[in-house]
């Protein structure tokens, strides 16, 4: 049974068609890659699983819940977490509150009552937040304010706000974008671990040496329309997306 | 003594004027309709003391709560709109409220005397604090009691996680949504507790003045409200009063002697104030050396 | 029925004047992104410095007060801009508005000192004619502050549209980063936004002067509210939508004057803004929604 399924979706500013017609399945335990030029509707393919824009067509489907009528916040609730592209973290927030805000998954409803997960201070989740930190290699960092961290903390912290939430599955919007190879061979790895806890994973990437070697099956996306769709190895050989890639006239 | 227990008086109002729109602030929302609860809560705790023969606890509690209320209920459609619009929705909020107490008659006759809010001619004779035979000293004392409380629970707030959502949603409200948090939950819940800490104030501010009309509740009001927080930082509780402090004990009182010049000074100064120190007197800087100089304890606000 | 059409028109033709006010917040919006708080007292400021003109020369001709006050406006929107928006980072943009918020305070206390808070006379042109059809009259002055404020605008989209300087600022409002790399001095054109605003702003307030009789303090808060409901009701940046709403809120407190008189008539005009808030709140002409 698929997790998350899109069916004929479609995203139109105006005139532009920046989704069109897409149909993806992902199914629980994978990490799915989802590649395409620029410009080619894979941001905002995120941005509508997880609800800042409506649809224009098409449906959304979440462990057999339509997503439709949910708003952000509940759709992160069902278990869908999300980093950005352009890093968006609470700058004057710390590194440790920046997780902190993020508990609002139902596993915290039902192990904290409304009075302690509101109201209650810091030393209640501390350990929780630590073991994340520590995933994330920013324990030492924890009470630095999130604007003062470097780009790559800055990255890392996103990853783990977002899994602070417990998501089912996790949206990673260009994870990788300005790292160098060491920092893109730790994010891996730290990829394959986010799998092997349970999470699901879609990767938007740009990156070819991280996608094809870590996702289990790649969606190819030129214009808004899914072009190819197949495991790394057949993407790789597919004469559409060598065409969308290294550009050729209609 | 009893001028400055006078000032005293007039600084814990503003200050708690200012608290209402400090927690507002702190979810990034610039709300200019403080002064318009303020105004509700104002009449409200007259009306009861004065027409229903209230003592001054319950018409206070009544007043903050109704504060909370009509905060509440302003918050749901305004908070629909954000940033500038929001100011401009607030401001005429605030403005409607005021002309309704303009055009608001309710008088009952007492002992042969017609007490309570006259349109234009404002509601005069509050005179629960002369009649139960209060002194200067013990009405500031009473209402520093109330300041001490809400600062105390708004610290506390801030240290807890639901002070961090409000930072968090302030700083950036798409992040916030991807991470689960309500933000019309959050901004409206921000907005009551304003609504209430504002209401409380107006209660008193109706009861140490003795006499309330609308014009007291404009525009004027609204900026004080906004810029007690604006100037003191948003980095903590503290930075209101100080700036409440500085604006009614030095700017409005200790310049008096300016005569006329010194309405002209008060708007220059804030000009002044924010181009030398746009994020307020106790920015997160000094707030830092402030730490550091007291050795006081590592905090996270 | 007549009383209704007299009311709808002469408020509609005083609106004007709202109309402009409300480009003036409009347009610096739209390529700054900031609320000038202050604009509709220094608009009101601009028009009293126009009457120092009759205190150097009694007797000049009203248009002479009008010229001055559309020059002060414009100085007046160059100090504003330095006072609240050169020297504070764009990163506070709460500092920004605050600061506009002092200025529209120390603009309304200096008018309050200098005219020791009394009324002026204001000079106005026409305000002996009167156009009757039947029952129904057209004043002179309402009409002269009518046509002067539409004059105003299109010379106003003149610029925008048809000259460089009204281009580099059309290219900051879109994209303030990507202008700058074209090589164009956003610094200068805010500036120029902010003088440009203050013209029509001290035309505004001269017209307003004209067309009541008289200057008060007690204008600015009114105005500035009214002109920040125009821009609301219009689509926040939208210069048509300023005209259209300008004019229809105009109209509506005449009306609501007319029936619930003047008191209440504000009332009525906050009520319509809120109504605009939950039912349409990207106002009459909202900008479409973007990509990011």
């Amino acid at each position: 049974m698929a997790l998350l399924e899109l069916k004929s979706v479609s995203r139109h500013f105006g005139g532009v068609r920046a989704v069109d017609g897409l149909d993806l399945v992902i199914e629980p335990g994978q990490i799915f890659g989802l590649i395409g030029p620029n410009g080619s509707g894979k941001s905002t393919t995120v941005n509508l699983i997880t609800g800042l824009f409506p649809l224009t067509s098409g449906s959304i489907v979440f462990q057999n819940e339509d997503l439709e009528k949910l708003p952000t916040h509940l759709r992160l609730q069902t278990g869908i977490a999300r980093t950005f592209q352009n890093i968006r973290l609470f700058g004057q927030l710390t590194a440790w509150q920046n997780l902190w805000v993020a508990q609002n998954s139902p596993a915290d409803w039902a192990k904290r009552g409304f009075f302690s997960r509101w109201l209650g201070g810091q030393s209640g989740v501390r350990e929780e937040i630590s073991q994340l930190l520590e995933f994330s290699g920013l324990a030492h960092r924890q009470d630095e304010l999130a604007a003062n961290l470097a780009f790559g903390e800055q990255r890392r912290l996103e990853l783990a706000r977002a899994l602070a939430t417990r998501p089912k599955l996790i949206l990673l919007d260009e994870p990788a974008a300005g790292m160098n190879t060491e920092e893109i061979g730790q994010l891996r790895e730290r990829i394959l671990k986010i799998r092997a806890q349970g999470t699901t994973v879609l990767l938007v990437e740009h990156v070819m040496e991280l996608v094809m070697g870590v996702t289990d099956r790649i969606a190819v996306l030129n214009f808004g329309q899914k072009i190819a769709e197949g495991t790394p190895v057949e993407v790789q050989a597919d004469a559409a997306v060598r065409k969308a890639y290294l550009g050729g006239g209609e | 003594m009893d001028f400055y227990f006078g000032l005293a008086q007039i600084i814990g109002v503003h200050t708690l004027l200012g608290l209402s729109a400090y927690i507002v602030l702190l979810t990034g929302q610039v709300s200019m309709a403080q002064a318009g609860f303020f105004a509700v809560g104002a009449y409200a705790a007259g009306m009861l003391t004065v027409l229903a023969g209230w003592a001054i606890l319950p018409a206070l509690a009544a007043s903050s709560l109704l504060g909370a209320a009509v905060a509440c209920a302003v918050g749901f459609p305004a908070l629909r709109v954000k940033g500038l619009m929001l100011v401009i929705a607030t401001l005429a909020f605030g403005e409607a409220v005021r002309l309704f107490f303009f055009n608001f008659d309710y008088q009952v006759a007492r002992g042969g005397v017609k007490l309570g809010p006259l349109g234009g001619e404002g509601f005069r004779q509050i005179r629960y604090f002369p009649e139960n035979g209060w002194t200067t000293m013990q009405v500031m004392l009473f209402i520093w009691i109330f300041v001490v409380l809400v600062m105390a629970i708004l610290w506390w707030l801030d240290r807890s996680r639901y002070g961090a959502v409000l930072r968090a949603v302030g700083e950036d409200e798409l992040a916030a949504q991807s991470v689960g948090i309500n933000l019309t939950a959050v901004k409206v819940s921000a907005m009551t507790i304003g609504g209430a800490i504002a209401g409380l104030g107006g209660g008193i501010y109706a009861h140490y003045t003795t006499h309330i009309e609308h014009a007291s509740f404009g525009i004027l009001l609204a900026t004080f409200a906004l810029a007690y927080p604006i100037l003191g930082g948003l980095g903590s509780v503290f930075g209101t009063v100080v700036a409440a402090i500085f604006v009614q004990g030095f700017l409005v009182e200790g310049l008096r002697f300016l005569g006329d010049w010194r309405n002209l000074l008060f708007g220059a100064l804030i000009v002044l104030a924010m181009n030398l120190r746009p994020k307020g007197f106790l920015d997160a800087p000094t707030l830092r050396w402030i730490r550091r100089v007291f050795g006081g304890k590592r905090g996270a606000a | 029925m007549l009383d209704f059409i007299q009311s709808l028109s002469d408020g509609v033709l005083f609106g004007a004047t709202y109309a402009l006010i409300g480009i003036g917040f409009t347009l610096v919006f739209g390529v700054m992104h900031k609320l000038n708080l202050s604009y509709a007292a220094a608009s009101v400021g601009g028009a009293y410095c126009g009457l120092l003109v009759l205190k150097v020369f009694a007797g000049a001709p009203p248009l002479a007060v009008f010229f001055c006050a559309f020059l002060a406006g414009g100085l007046l929107g160059y100090i504003v801009y330095l006072a609240c928006f050169h020297f504070i980072p764009i990163s506070n943009p709460l500092a920004t508005l605050m600061a506009t918020v002092g200025m529209l305070l120390l603009v309304d206390e200096v008018i309050v000192h200098q005219t020791d808070g009394m009324p002026l006379n204001y000079p106005a042109l026409f305000d002996d004619v009167m156009l009757r059809a039947g029952e129904f009259t057209l004043r002179g002055d309402l009409l002269m502050v009518f046509v002067v404020s539409i004059l105003c605008m299109a010379g106003l989209l003149a610029l925008l549209y048809r000259t460089r300087l009204g281009l580099a600022t059309r290219a900051v409002s879109q994209q303030a980063v990507a202008a700058q790399l074209c090589g164009i001095r956003v610094g200068q054109v805010n500036a120029m936004t902010f003088v440009i605003t203050g013209l029509l702003g001290g035309i505004a307030g001269a017209m307003i002067g004209a067309s009541v009789g008289t200057l008060s303090p007690l204008l600015t808060t009114p105005l500035t509210i009214k002109g920040l409901i125009v821009t609301v009701i219009g689509g926040l940046g939208s210069i048509p939508g300023a005209i259209v709403a300008g004019l229809l809120v105009g109209g509506f407190e005449s009306v609501l004057q007319q029936y619930r008189g003047v008191t209440e008539r504000d009332l009525y005009v906050m009520l319509l803004l809120f109504v605009f808030l939950v039912f349409r709140p990207g106002g009459l002409f909202a900008p479409k929604e973007g990509r990011d």
